[in-house]
């Protein structure tokens, strides 16, 4: 199985542990707020309070199972920088990788929202000409991250082709 | 129209309507004021009136969506009457303004056009920029005589309306002329015939495919996408109405018939006519019933081709094209009837299919492309169409298809593949199966092959990567050239029609020449650039080869017949080699008949020493003032890394750590070999041979393209060579293969040659070094070899 989605002849670089910290604390707190809204409104409003109880067992049940996957996903994910193209995997259910020649990248753009920089984090987005490709590396050194888009800024010059 | 404008002095319309005044209005640009002039004094109406349409339709759509649940009562409406009025007036006021402060330019200098009362703006674009240049018009504007100039430049549309027919298509066919980097004065195109309000076709076009009204009507009735909300609309009516429930049903019912009412105007209405035909400017598609929409199809920015077959068009024969165009960014697949659109054909035969696309992807061999299916384990997952699913390659394209219910196929050029990616689902893990998707830009086609066995899914995207960067390569090579100037086109075209060969039949580019097919025996070589260098090589090649007409060495050599200079341009005809070009057979050949075949091709490349040597002693046999001769193997080898060097010493010193030391051995290790010199071909890759099928198999028969690089020096330069350039062929196992294929050769002639195979290495590496500017993959190979 693993060959399938392994570089070719490199070992993938993997995300910064802050990563996985920062998914632990959104999974513990994403879920309850968003179930917490209906749970109250239902609770007030019937005044059966037990079914506010179901939604935030659900809630919970969610939590357990994004927390169960955390280590996983944060592991799936990988990169290379090989000579010509970036490799980039990720996934645990669907898994895919996916190939971006540097002669196609067009912007390459550090990403670093509040709950990011927060936790010393910042991603790596590439766009092509091509909507399809969605090439992202979340949770990266603030350091990586720029010098990853240095480096494929300057990759994608010395490739650059036209369409 | 007044006699200041230096365009063109009548109107030949002019009866509907004169334009009043052109006095010159300060433009924003800088530069002498310049008589502009305005669009067609209609154009108000003309715009009102589609306003008053378009509040209509809307309208409409309202009552009768409305009337399936309160009842509808039309007198209730009469106060909409005085509003709809006030609206179409106040548009109409709106649109005069706007008429009136809009005022355009189209000379031999410019073209620029101002708009905006309050906030001007000024829109000047450059005619290279021009990618397009369609003509539209709607049904308002047609009965006047009116059409809209829609100018597309990078990803921004302008819309210049509206002008009298005759001027729009005058524009029109000046600004592609403009376009397309030719020098053309707006007054040389008077005598052009025009638009008319049924066909927009000029003198010069020439019809590919016309779809008949009926046939357009009759692939509509039998297409997948008018049969299913047909059948679904009856079945619903069938059953409301068996029940006596029919009024719950039309909250369904009735925006399925919407549905399917723009349909109808988008499929049939709006290709109504539809000629592809072919101009002297590209290809160009008129089509529409009521808005007749002229459009050109810019070949050199499609990204891919989807061709689909409807279920019922299968008996007929009926196929569907679309095209992928980069810029038409809205394109989905399904167009407004007024908009660019991505459709090439709504529907024809097989042959019009294949002529079509010969003009949109010329040179490509789609039909020699093998397909392969998907293994019967996907059908376990693709139930529904596991028997559709194939995909294929060779080495400019890449096929992939599927479905039942429509079939479709999309076809990639490799030059246009974006990026790859491989997806597997967690059903998909357990059957061992994966996706590959081929990504281009936006537009209808996705290429997916689906449900490929794990290792071919692997395989397949990662050779993609390799061939897409090739085509790369040679697409930006091919450019380079084509950047040259027009007048060098123009001077190759008519090179190509005086041999009776077109772009078409092109058989292979490299960095000196391109070579094209004219017939069994003869190949046409057009040599690159217009100085005398490239005439002098090939005089001095024609004299080598000839010198080797008599020789029998086991392969077949080049020759060359003729050379001549026509219209500025230098070509030669050569000898055609039997059989196929290795390079693009080693990547469609798997490993078992790979290596047999690599075998065969160090063989050939042994041959080559045989070959006697017009001078004796170590020289260089091609190029200024050769042949000239030198004392040692060093003394000639440094005398070639001189040329390269020169260009490409900065950038190693930057890119290559201490490469002065590693020059330095290289010279000591060349003072040290000792050999007889033989002949050296200098450039022996898979590119340069060809392989044709012998008895026990395919056989390389022939090394051509003999370059400046020809040597008499050491013949284990052509051996090395053979091995370290078949690395940079664009298949996945090429590396494997060199290493393989130098294990044998060292097996032949010993241990030692391991070692001199790596003193070659760098000598290659600095000679190729100044490739950087031009072939990136090219120069990190030769990195590799320096730091090795």
């Amino acid at each position: 199985m693993e060959e399938l989605f392994a570089p070719p002849a490199y070992e993938w670089k993997r995300l910064s542990p802050k990563y996985r910290s920062m998914r632990i604390l959104t999974s513990l707190i994403v879920p309850p707020i968003i179930f917490s809204i209906p749970a109250v409104i239902v609770g007030v409003a019937s005044g059966r309070w037990w079914i506010s109880g179901l939604i935030w067992a659900a809630a919970v049940v969610i939590v357990i199972i994004r927390l169960a996957f955390v280590t996983r996903s944060w592991r799936s994910w990988g990169y290379v920088e090989r000579e010509d193209d970036l490799y980039i995997t990720h996934g645990v259910m669907f898994r895919s990788l996916i190939a971006v020649p540097y002669g196609r990248m067009q912007l390459v753009e550090v990403e670093s929202g509040p709950l990011e920089r927060a936790f010393g984090l910042a991603s790596v987005a590439l766009k092509t000409a091509s909507p399809e490709t969605g090439a992202r590396i979340p949770g990266l050194p603030p350091d990586e991250a720029t010098r990853l888009r240095d480096r494929l800024t300057e990759l994608g010059e010395a490739h650059a082709s036209g369409l | 129209m007044s006699a200041s404008q230096p365009q063109r002095t009548s109107a030949p319309e002019s009866s509907t309507g004169s334009h009043t005044d052109a006095t010159p209005e300060p433009a924003l640009t800088v530069g002498p004021p310049k008589p502009t002039e305005r669009p067609h004094p209609l154009t108000p109406f003309v715009r009102g009136w589609l306003v008053f349409v378009a509040i209509a339709i809307g309208w409409g759509r309202e009552i009768v969506s409305s009337a399936g649940e309160n009842q509808f009562e039309a007198r209730g409406l009469l106060w909409i009457l005085p509003v709809l009025a006030i609206v179409v007036l106040l548009a109409g006021i709106a649109g005069f303004i706007s008429w009136y402060f809009t005022r355009f330019v189209i000379d031999d200098e410019e073209l620029r056009i101002d708009t905006g009362a309050i906030f001007k703006k000024s829109t000047k674009i450059p005619f290279e920029r021009l990618q397009s240049v369609d003509i539209v018009q709607p049904l308002a504007a047609r009965i006047f005589g009116l059409a809209e100039l829609r100018l597309d430049a990078g990803n921004s549309t302008t819309k210049l309306r509206y002008l009298t027919r005759s001027k729009a298509s005058r524009f029109r066919d000046y600004l592609l002329t403009r376009a397309h980097g030719h020098q053309a004065s707006i007054r040389d195109l008077d005598q052009q015939l025009v638009a008319g309000a049924f066909t927009d076709l000029g003198a010069g076009d020439h019809p590919l495919v016309q779809v008949s009204p009926q046939r357009l009507i009759a692939s509509f009735l039998l297409s997948t996408e008018w049969l299913i909300p047909t059948a679904i609309s009856i079945i619903i009516l069938v059953s409301t109405v068996a029940f006596g429930v029919l009024p719950f049903a039309l909250g369904a019912l009735i925006p399925l018939l919407i549905g399917m009412l723009s349909l109808i105007w988008r499929r049939v209405i709006g290709m109504f006519n539809f000629t592809l035909a072919e101009s002297p400017r590209g290809l160009r598609i008129t089509r529409g019933l009521t808005n007749l929409t002229s459009q050109s199809v810019p070949i050199n920015r499609v990204q891919g081709v989807k061709t689909s077959q409807s279920l019922l068009w299968r008996p007929l024969g009926w196929y569907r094209v679309d095209i992928d165009i980069l810029g038409h960014a809205d394109s989905d697949g399904e167009n407004s009837e007024s908009t660019a659109s991505s459709v090439l054909l709504p529907v024809a035969s097989l042959d019009e299919v294949q002529l079509a696309l010969g003009r949109v992807l010329p040179g490509f061999d789609l039909d020699g492309i093998a397909l392969y299916r998907s293994p019967k384990r996907a059908r376990w997952l693709r139930w529904f169409d596991f028997w559709t699913l194939r995909y294929g390659w060779d080495d400019r394209t890449l096929i992939t298809e599927h479905g039942w219910i429509t079939h479709v196929r999309d076809t990639v050029p490799h030059a246009k593949t974006q990026s790859v990616r491989i997806e597997q689902g967690p059903l998909q893990r357990l059957l061992r199966l994966a996706d590959v998707h081929i990504h281009t830009p936006r537009g209808p086609v996705n290429a997916v092959a689906h449900q490929l066995d794990n290792q071919i899914a692997r395989e397949l995207a990662l050779s993609q990567l390799d061939r897409a960067r090739a085509a790369r390569v040679a697409e930006r090579q091919h450019r380079a050239v084509e950047m040259v100037g027009s007048d060098d086109l123009q001077g190759e075209a008519e090179l190509l029609a005086r041999f009776g060969t077109s772009r078409d039949d092109i058989l292979g580019f490299g960095g000196e020449s391109e070579v094209f097919a004219l017939d069994h025996d003869r190949v046409l070589r057009i040599y690159r650039g217009r100085h005398e260098a490239p005439q002098h090589t090939a005089a001095q090649l024609r004299s080598l080869y000839e010198s080797w007409r008599a020789v029998e060495i086991g392969i077949e050599l080049p020759l060359i017949t003729d050379t001549g200079e026509y219209n500025g341009r230098f070509y030669s005809v050569d000898q055609r080699f039997s059989g196929r070009n290795f390079s693009s057979w080693l990547q469609s050949a798997d490993i078992a008949r790979r290596r047999p075949a690599l075998i065969s091709f160090l063989d050939a490349t042994e041959c080559l020493q045989r070959l006697p040597s017009p001078v004796p002693g170590f020289s260089r046999l091609i190029g200024d003032g050769a042949p000239q001769q030198f004392g040692t193997l060093g003394e000639l080898l440094s005398n070639m890394l001189l040329g390269p060097l020169q260009a490409s010493r900065s950038r190693l010193e930057r890119d290559v750590p201490a490469v002065g030391e590693v020059w330095n051995r290289l010279h000591g290790e060349l003072a040290q070999r000792a050999v007889a010199p033989a002949v050296v071909h200098g450039d022996v890759c898979p590119p340069n041979a060809y392989i044709s099928q012998a008895p026990n198999g395919p056989v390389v028969t022939g090394i051509g393209d003999f370059s400046p690089h020809t040597l008499n020096a050491d013949p284990l330069m052509d051996v090395a060579g053979a091995v370290i350039f078949l690395e940079l062929e664009p298949y996945a196992d090429a590396p494997a293969d060199a290493a393989w294929l130098e294990a044998v050769a060292v097996e032949r002639h010993g241990r030692d040659i391991a070692h001199w195979i790596d003193v070659y290495r760098r000598y290659y590496g600095f000679y190729f070094s100044n490739a950087y500017a031009v072939d990136p993959t090219l120069y990190a190979w030769c990195l590799r070899q320096l730091s090795r």
